[in-house]
């Protein structure tokens, strides 16, 4: 899993915009995948450091909890209900969001956009 | 170049005591079908079905903007006021645009809060209207966000609120129209989709009422995107449940804002909508 999140990091330095949105955004967050904590620094918009925890020295600001399979599901070109978006993971049972949300929710559509970056494109469809 | 069918006037009402200068945009002749926005955002979202010539030519589609959405301006002494939006100042606002433009027995066709509010007048104002589509409407929503995220002077509400919406959207809307809808949000004036949401997630007075909607007088049609995680499908059939003689579609690749952010897959449910209204249908 800690490879995908690399490949993310690269992706996040090639994605202008992404890097624009997240100008002001230097935290630490967690993202747990099944029983595998990632903890992502972030600076000014720029992922610096990817780290497989666990760790309890690492402190972070906001969390997200879920499960490979969910991820894998998500990050499919036409997800289905609920797997197309973080919050829908939410709503299906299958993640968890903890932390200070209020900062997930200044940073929402980069870290969203972050989130969906192993998303392949595919064509618009009816 | 192409210059649209729709046009856009003003209209001056009063609601609760006050004038309001109200925007609303209509196309088209016939049966009139007067359509309400979700919110957060303005009459842009109904601009496709209002540019859709085989609806228009047998239907006169008008849409207006609420005061504080849109080109509608807030009430005078906006600037100390807190916006909340009401289920009776709604109520009132909607009546007095029908009785305003002279609409006689108008289908009602609303999204979100504004099928919320259809089915409110279903079952309070049934003779003023002749049939209602609630698209992605149910009998109650509590929030599971926090309403007052969007409305802070250390961030931008608009784009905050944009960004929580687009969870609402499907993947299969073309990436065009799910920023269109998207940037309406954005430019949502300040407290705005605050002051819509708290209306829409606090006042369940709408589930003591559905028993009274009569469909055999007004015939009432539901219509849900199963990629809506704010009113799911489960909710809306919920809905539909206690309403006698309601009818629901579920839309398998749409969202919150079909009409907005995948015009061409929302047609086809709005047509079949139209066509279980009384007078006439799309072509």
């Amino acid at each position: 899993m800690i490879e995908t999140f690399h490949t993310m990091q690269a992706k996040l330095e090639a994605t202008p915009h992404l890097l624009r949105l997240g100008r002001l955004f230097s935290e630490n967050v967690l993202v747990q995948v099944g029983d595998d904590e990632i903890y992502l620094t972030f600076d000014k918009g720029h992922l610096t450091h990817v780290t497989a925890g666990p760790s309890r020295k690492t402190p972070w600001r906001f969390a997200l909890r879920t499960d490979a399979e969910a991820l894998a599901q998500f990050w499919q070109p036409l997800p289905a209900p609920g797997f197309h978006d973080i919050f829908g993971l939410l709503k299906v049972g299958r993640g968890n969001i903890d932390g200070d949300i209020l900062c997930l929710v200044k940073n929402l559509r980069f870290f969203k956009e972050f989130m969906a970056l192993p998303r392949t494109k595919r064509e618009d469809a009816a | 170049m192409s210059i649209e069918p729709i046009t856009g006037r003003y209209l001056t009402v009063t609601v609760e005591g006050a004038p309001r200068r109200i925007y609303f945009e209509e196309a088209g002749q016939g049966r009139p079908v007067l359509c309400l926005h979700t919110a957060g955002a303005d009459t842009r979202q109904w601009r496709h079905l209002m540019n859709d010539a085989g609806i228009t030519a047998n239907n006169r589609m008008i849409a207006f903007d609420l005061p504080w959405h849109g080109k509608s301006l807030p009430p005078e002494g906006f600037e100390t006021e807190e916006y909340l939006l009401t289920t009776e100042a709604y109520i009132e606002t909607v009546l007095a645009v029908i009785d305003g433009l002279g609409l006689d027995r108008p289908v009602l066709a609303g999204c979100s809060m504004g099928g919320r509010i259809a089915l409110q007048l279903a079952a309070l104002h049934p003779d003023k209207f002749s049939g209602f589509i609630a698209i992605e409407a149910s009998d109650f929503q509590p929030a599971w966000y926090d309403i007052d995220w969007f409305h802070r002077p250390d961030a931008h509400g608009g784009e905050m609120g944009a960004a929580l919406v687009s969870a609402n959207i499907s993947p299969f809307a073309p990436n065009a129209e799910r920023w269109n809808t998207l940037w309406m949000f954005m430019q949502s004036g300040p407290g705005v989709f605050r002051g819509d949401l708290s209306f829409y997630t606090k006042d369940d007075s709408l589930i003591a009422r559905l028993g009274d909607i009569d469909t055999a007088k007004t015939p009432v049609h539901l219509i849900v995107g199963a990629y809506d995680l704010t009113c799911t499908p489960e909710d809306a059939k919920r809905t539909a449940d206690a309403i006698d003689g309601a009818t629901l579609a579920v839309m398998d690749k749409l969202g919150h804002f079909p009409m907005s952010e995948h015009p061409v897959g929302f047609r086809p449910f709005f047509v079949d909508a139209l066509k279980r209204m009384p007078a006439g249908g799309a072509a």
